[in-house]
């Protein structure tokens, strides 16, 4: 999904429960802070979607998504949102920062990419 | 028989064009059509669209705000100062204000303003929605369950008619005060005289058709590159061309609005 180009990161992230629950700006941009000051990028909140790193926009989708508390997060193909990242660590630390905001989280990958992952060897998923 | 097959497949060719275009210009009115029902519509407005309508003002009409008076307010200086002169050197300098305001404020005004705003924000608009529908996004927005023409579509249009509304509004008054000091020079005695020739030239009727082009304008700026765009077929070296088809469509529709006007005040 696009983050809105007019938007900046904090904003973007905020728009989500707005057009949900309705929820008030000021409410929801402290929600959409507090997601940012988890993952320690308070500095990303005033970017707009030109300004940003592929790991910063990879960042602004995944708390976007993360907002909404839905009971199943799929990430689908990490790569291709982080292309120059060595993205398994990135995304494992990413996603235990943001452990008591999920509630499940599932990455789709490429079988070839498993050896990334230092999965157990019997590890399907 | 040779002529009857030339004439057949002429006739077929000429048809069918004629069919894409009714398509094409049905498939915008009906556009048109739900995003008017969509902004008057009171749910349609919740804490996200009022944000993004916000900005989307913003964007529009507030960043261009200073610029644009500026250089209006230049060539409205420029403008009534060769009409006032002009009409002095020819000896009717009596009615100088009179034509200056009725060339200025209905007719150069509110097309200088949709120009200005359908080169820098419709072809924005253009290409973002024709590269949101090559990259799958409109798709993927209503997959998860938003509601695009009210957040994506409604607030482009809102902002499109807000924007040349108080654009027109603001540079019209300003053409109104230098056409005053161009006229009476920097004194207020001769403001009543002043009133009651502004009043003569905006007739109830001028004042009607004024408004209504000014809305016109604010619909077209932003529905025509906004069905562009939705028209454009999901190949990326297809988005330059729904652009062009979209900006060259709107230039059309912006004379055709100013022609219409012209003739419903003067014929």
């Amino acid at each position: 999904m696009p983050l809105r180009a007019n938007l900046v990161v904090l904003d973007n992230i905020a728009i989500v429960p707005q057009y949900h629950q309705n929820m008030p700006y000021q409410q929801a941009a402290d929600i959409a802070w507090n997601l940012l000051l988890a993952v320690e990028r308070t500095g990303i909140a005033e970017k707009r979607d030109p300004q940003l790193t592929h790991e910063e926009r990879f960042l602004a989708k995944l708390l976007r998504a993360t907002i909404r508390h839905t009971s199943l997060l799929i990430i689908d193909r990490p790569a291709l949102l982080l292309p120059d990242t060595h993205y398994p660590p990135f995304v494992a630390t990413t996603l235990s920062r943001l452990e008591a905001h999920l509630n499940a989280c599932w990455i789709l990958d490429y079988p070839w990419n498993k050896p990334l992952y230092n999965l157990p060897q019997n590890a399907h998923h | 028989m040779l002529s009857m097959n030339w004439l057949i497949s002429f006739i077929t060719r000429r048809g069918a064009a004629a069919l894409s275009l009714w398509r094409t210009w049905r498939g915008i009115f009906s556009f048109a059509g739900k995003v008017m029902v969509t902004a008057m519509t009171p749910k349609a407005y919740n804490s996200a669209t009022r944000m993004v309508v916000i900005k989307q003002i913003y964007f529009t009409a507030w960043q261009i705000l200073l610029p644009f008076t500026l250089f209006s307010a230049l060539l409205s200086f420029v403008l009534i100062t060769i009409v006032v002169e002009q009409a002095n050197a020819y000896g009717f300098g009596n009615q100088a204000l009179e034509i200056s305001v009725r060339v200025l404020v209905p007719e150069i005004l509110p097309l200088m303003t949709a120009l200005f705003i359908a080169l820098r924000s419709s072809t924005a608009i253009n290409t973002e929605i024709a590269l949101m529908r090559i990259h799958n996004e409109l798709d993927a927005l209503e997959a998860v369950g938003v509601d695009t023409m009210r957040l994506e579509f409604m607030p482009r249009v809102i902002a499109g008619i807000v924007s040349v509304l108080a654009l027109t509004a603001l540079t019209s008054t300003l053409a109104l005060v230098l056409a005053y000091l161009a006229v009476y020079d920097f004194q207020v005695w001769s403001i009543p005289e002043f009133n009651l020739i502004i009043g003569q030239v905006f007739s109830g009727s001028v004042l009607l058709v004024f408004l209504l082009k000014c809305l016109a304008f604010g619909i077209a700026i932003s529905v025509i590159p906004l069905a562009a765009g939705l028209n454009t077929p999901k190949m990326l070296f297809m988005a330059p061309i729904s652009v062009l088809q979209g900006m060259v469509r709107l230039f059309f529709v912006l004379m055709l609005i100013e022609v219409a006007s012209l003739a419903l005040i003067y014929i």
